[in-house]
Formats: structure tokens, sequence, C-alpha cells
């Protein structure tokens, strides 16, 4: 374990942390601007220990217009893990490659180029079809990319199909329960 | 897509360079139900002996396309035994009868499945196994899953369920075997019929066509 | 020893033969994978299950054809096994049992018995799959590795009964059951059973066609009609092979019971290593048939000749 204090004290002194937060005790939440997230990476990797990048995820703030970047980093021998977020703009997204410290992240940034636009100036297989192929529409996994409306446009449903809300049917389930359960305790046998 | 079930009309295979390959089906596989069962020419008593042979040899592509791959395999170990039933699986499009579409059929996998399904032998069977084969199930609404099978490749039998358990699918897999013996099991030759609209159909929902018209 | 009738009879007499040593493979087959089953807990296919997937591959439509070589591949399969059958007297002193025998047949037999995987290899290649002939060239090294220690030992069958002819070795190992082979010489027989399961191509020399790497192999193209066709030759081929053993080194066949009894304790033998072993790599199985049962068999020849 290690304290959370100490990496946060490390990254104020050297790029500056907007905010910071103890999720776990095994897993930390830090936000840096992101002109300085590479160079906050690689001191992270050379002198901090978190030697593995665990993930990289994408979440998208429509309504601020950010996209927000998460590189999850692990140090294996303390067993502790960093979360370091930062914000990018929405239009025109693009951010820095980190492929050359770790050469995994070549797929999470295809991915993410795929999934939600993001540009990776540099690093290779950017554009390069993933999961998707043939897709001629916007990025998928964006907030306001309205998937219900693309299936009804592109694809049909079974005719007779009906569609039932699982809260109205838990609903009526537990109704049904409290009535058994009156009846049973009005008239016992 | 599902048009009447005569057997009198001849089925229709295009050969690659387009031209077409008309061969007779064997005639005699219906028997009425209700009716009083008059006894078996020669074709027909043929077409029944054959039916018993394909029915008892099922050969399953081994192929998971989904998640519903997971429930497929216990059915091969020793607790519910596919092997009595004379099912094993096949490595190769070749040697396969049946092809189990297991689950969520996405575009990607959709353009791999109608190639191994048109490489695989006639006459042959598929099976949809799961929810969302039938109306896209848990996937009703995403992108990227098509929400009927059926629209895309003939299906002769589905097993309802999300997952069907093993003994769910060993009774699905009874259930075909018993419209193999009645005759009734043609969907390779309604996608040979209607090629044009299953083609149409698939294209519509493929963009990124990079295989042959037909795939011997 | 020539034939003792009449050309057409004889014929007749094979037809029926093959058409039982067919049958019998194939029911051979069905009871080991019954056993197999049972083996792993659970019930297994009835016995019968390999007939109904003959019966099925007949009746599949084929759906490609890569050439005349593809077709002829089956063919060559189904041409080696009928041929051995053919030429192979499966009870001695019964004339309609005795086929085409003549003296001699030990060496027709060895000919017929790579007769086969070299059809095999000519038509795997035109498949169009890219793993076809790779699964054939391990094949076709495999089969001159192990024809290595088979021969070794046939020679030194043959030195010790002093003839050529099958009919005369099975005659040499009448009156008692130490006086068949397998205890008169031991090492030419430990030789000849090891080449027995590279033959078979059990584990740990099943590289030829190893479902997790190659899909299956040189069959890989082959379907229907083609597949019916090697499944049935491959049939008649072990029963001739069984048959072939039994009458070299165990005393040859006299009742049905016998019959029964040998071919099964000597198929089980192969499927016994073949259930309990890995896989050898090419390199490694050619090296292995080489080294022990290659001495095996040398010494077998040394042992009669001092």
């Amino acid at each position: 374990m290690r304290a959370l204090e100490t990496i946060v004290k490390e990254l104020e002194t050297r790029f500056g942390v907007i905010s910071h937060r103890e999720q776990r005790r095994d897993l930390g939440e830090v936000n840096i601007a992101s002109q300085h997230v590479v160079a906050a990476l690689e001191w992270l990797k050379r002198h901090g220990g978190y030697k593995h990048l665990t993930h990289l995820s994408v979440v998208d703030w429509l309504e601020d217009g950010e996209f927000q970047l998460t590189y999850l980093l692990t140090d294996p021998y303390a067993h502790h893990s960093l979360m370091l977020c930062t914000r990018i703009e929405r239009e025109n997204a693009r951010a820095e490659t980190i492929f050359t410290l770790w050469p995994e992240a070549v797929t999470y940034e295809q991915e993410i180029n795929e999934m939600y636009g993001i540009d990776f100036p540099g690093s290779p297989r950017q554009g390069v079809e993933f999961l998707l192929e043939g897709w001629n529409d916007m990025p998928p996994m964006r907030r306001d990319f309205d998937t219900v409306k693309y299936c009804e446009d592109t694809y049909d449903f079974r005719p007779g199909r009906e569609h039932v809300d699982p809260k109205e049917v838990r609903a009526k389930f537990q109704a049904e329960q409290k009535r058994l359960k009156a009846e049973n305790t009005e008239s016992p046998q | 897509m599902k048009q009447d079930n005569r057997l009198d009309q001849p089925y229709v295979s295009i050969a690659p360079d387009g031209s077409l390959d008309h061969a007779p089906i064997e005639p005699g596989c219906f028997l009425g139900e209700d009716e009083v069962q008059p006894p078996l020419s020669l074709n027909e008593a043929m077409a029944k002996l054959k039916n018993w042979f394909r029915a008892n040899s099922l050969n399953v592509l081994a192929y998971g396309t989904a998640c519903g791959a997971i429930e497929m395999r216990p059915l091969g170990t020793s607790r519910f035994d596919m092997e009595r039933l004379g099912i094993t699986g096949a490595p190769t499009s070749r040697q396969a009868n049946v092809l189990v579409i297991s689950g969520y059929l996405s575009i990607k996998t959709l353009k791999r499945v109608i190639r191994a399904y048109e490489q695989m032998p006639s006459p042959k069977w598929t099976v949809g196994l799961g929810s969302c084969t039938i109306d896209g199930g848990m996937y009703w609404d995403s992108y990227n899953t098509i929400k009927q099978v059926d629209q895309y490749l003939p299906i002769d039998t589905y097993i309802a369920g999300c997952m069907p358990r093993p003994e769910a699918l060993i009774a699905g897999f009874q259930a075909l075997m018993d419209k193999i013996k009645a005759g009734e099991a043609n969907g390779w030759n309604e996608y040979l019929e209607n090629l044009e609209a299953y083609k149409a159909q698939q294209r519509k929902v493929i963009n990124d066509w990079a295989m042959p018209a037909y795939n011997w | 020893m020539e034939a003792q009738l009449p050309f057409y009879e004889q014929a007749l007499w094979t037809a029926l033969w093959v058409f039982a040593a067919l049958i019998y493979g194939l029911c051979l087959n069905g009871v080991i994978r019954k056993i197999i089953g049972r083996i792993q807990g659970r019930i297994g296919p009835p016995f019968w299950q390999p007939i109904i997937d003959l019966g099925k591959l007949m009746f599949l439509r084929t759906s490609t054809m890569h050439g005349i070589m593809f077709y002829l591949a089956p063919v060559f399969r189904a041409v080696g096994g009928v041929g051995l059958l053919v030429f192979l007297p499966i009870v001695i002193g019964v004339p309609a049992l005795e086929n085409f025998s003549h003296s001699g047949d030990l060496l027709m037999i060895m000919y017929f018995f790579f007769f086969g995987q070299l059809g095999m290899a000519m038509g795997a290649g035109e498949g169009g799959h890219p793993y076809s002939p790779i699964g054939i060239s391990r094949g076709l090294s495999q089969m001159t590795a192990f024809e290595f220690p088979f021969v070794l030992a046939m020679i030194a069958i043959a030195a010790q009964t002093g003839s050529f002819s099958i009919a005369a070795i099975v005659e040499a190992q009448q009156g008692g059951v130490l006086n068949w082979y397998i205890f008169q010489n031991p090492l030419a027989a430990i030789a000849a059973l090891i080449a027995l399961a590279g033959m078979n191509m059990v584990s740990p020399f099943d590289v030829v066609g190893a479902p997790q790497e190659i899909p299956v192999g040189p069959r890989t193209e082959y379907n229907a009609g083609f597949l019916s066709l090697m499944l049935s030759g491959v049939s008649v081929f072990n029963v001739a092979k069984l048959i072939l053993f039994a009458s070299l080194f165990l005393g040859g066949i006299t009742t049905i019971i016998g019959f029964v009894a040998k071919t099964f304790i000597i198929y089980f033998w192969t499927i016994f290593i073949g259930a309990v072993f890995p896989r050898f790599r090419i390199e490694q199985s050619i090296r292995f048939f080489i080294k022990w049962p290659a001495l095996a068999g040398i010494a077998g020849i040394a042992l009669i000749m001092a």
C-alpha cells in the first residue's frame, strides 16, 4: 500500500495537480492538466514505480463539452493503482500518444479512435478498423449517438416483439407477493 | 422469407460462372398428419432412410459465434454427453452439417458466418441459440448486432433462453433431429431458392463486403 | 501356395470378405469410441455409430472439386486398403478365405502399406488449403521413419521362418501358444508393434492430422463422397493390418472368437498408447523411430542369425 499524498506531493511540485481523491486503499485518482500528461506518465513510470499500464479509457462529459482520458497505472510491488485523469476538448479532440512508453497503448488508442473519434497523432494503427467494419456513421460510443434510432433505421425488429420495462415487471411481482402474503396471514390454514 | 414448404419446386444453385445448376429434390419426404399413411414408394423409402442417416450423425461446426458457445462446450463433456446422440464436432466447414449461431451476431461475425455457411456441403442445418437470434434479445438496442438472424440466414430450429442450459440444448437438438427425419428441415433449399433476397438483405448491413458473391 | 479355387469364385469370396472387413472395421472403431466414452465416465455412442457416419457422408452433396488428383487420392487410399486385404490370406487351410495369396506375398503386402499414403500425398496438395501440404509432408516423413523398424521386423520374421509366404509363417507358429512369434522373437514383435502405432497415427505420432494445429491435416478439403470413400478405405485397411499382425505374431486366425480377440487386442494396444501420451513433434518422432525400435529390429535379426 502506499499513501496517495506522497504521490500527489511529488506530482504537485513537478506538474501541478488540479484535484485528487482516494477511492480505495489501493486506488487513487489524480487530475492534472492535459499538457503535462505525458511527462507525468513518464515520471510515474520511471521514478514513481507505476510500471504497468492497466487501462486507458474515456469518459464523455457531454454537458461540459469535454472528454476525460483516464490512464490507469499499477505498481505491482506496492500493490497500488493510480488513475491519472485529464480533460481534453470535445471538438477536434486530440491527445498525445504514449505508445513510446508502453507499446500496448497502441491498441487502446486504436479503439478510442474508432469508438470516440479522438486522434492520437503519431500512434500507429490510427484509423485501422478494429471492431466495426465498414462503419460510416459518427463514432458510436459518444453520448450524442442515438443507438436506438440507428437500430430502427438499419435493422428490422421482429413483428410481434414486445418491449417490457423491467421496473414494471418487478413492481407487479412485488405487489403480487404482498397480496399473497396478506391473504395467507388473514386466513391461516 | 419462409415460403410454403413444398418440395415440388426444384431448387436452384448458382455456379461460380453464373450458370444455374438444377437438381431434383427427393420427393415424398412429407407424410400427412391426420390421414392414413399410404405405403411408401421406393423414392419415399430412400428419402426416409437418407434422412434417418443424416439426423443420427450430426457434425456441428466448432465455431463459437458468441456467448452461447459457453453452453455448447459442456455438451461434449461427460455430464451431458452429446456423442451418445451421434453429435460430434467438426473443425472445418467442409465436414460440418450443422452451424450453431450461438448468441448475438455482430456484423463482423455475420460476414464470417455467411462464409462458413456457404462453404458447408448440403444438406446443412442451422440452429439459433438464445434470444438474441430470435429478436435481438439483450442487445436489442445495440448498433452492432442484427436483430433477426432469419433475415440473413435460414434457421431451422430456435432454442430460446439467455443462455439455454445444456439440457435445453439437447432438447433442441432432438427437435432438430425429429425435424430432419420428418423431412421438414429445408432451410438450405430456401436459401438457394431465395438467394437474391438473402444477399440483398446481407449487403444492406454489411458495408465492407470483401468476399466473393457466393463462397463455394 | 496357389489359389485353389477358380478365379471368379475366389473373387466373389474376396469381395464378401472386403465388405465384411468394412463393417467389422467400422464397428471396431465404434466399440473403441464406446470404451473411451465409458473410461471418461459417459455413455458414449452406440457401436454402430461409424456406419451411420459413413452413410451420412454418402448422402451429402459434394460441394467442391479441385482437379483430377484431388478426386483420385481417396481412390488410392481405398485401393491401398482393399488391395492389402485381397492379397492377404485370412485363414490358412480354408480355400475360400485365402483370397489371392501366393508365395512371397509378404513383399506385396509391404508395398500396399505405403500405396495409400502416397496417393493421399498427391491429392491433398491440390485442395487449395494451405495446411494440407504441411500435414502431408509430415506424414510422409513419418512414414519413411516407421518403415525402418517395420521392415526389419518383417525380415526377422521371414528369416526365422525361412520363407516370405504368410501361409508358411502361420504354419510355423502352430502347435501351442508358446510357438507364437511374439514369444519366440519378442524384439521383432516390439519393433513391429511400435511401428504399428506410428502407422495408425495415434499419439504420440499423430502430428500428421493434429486437430488443434492444422484443422485435420491432409483431410481438410475432403467432403461428402470423397470422405466416405476415404473412410471406408481406411476402415478396410485397418482390419487388414490387424489380420496381418495377428498372422505374423499371434499365430494366425483359426476361429471366429480368436479373430475377434486377437484383432481387438492389437487395436486396443494402439488405442491404449494413444490415450496416455502427448504428441511428438515431427523431428522427435523420426528420431524416435530410427533409434530404439530400429535397434530392437536389428537385435531381432541378429538373434536369428546367431
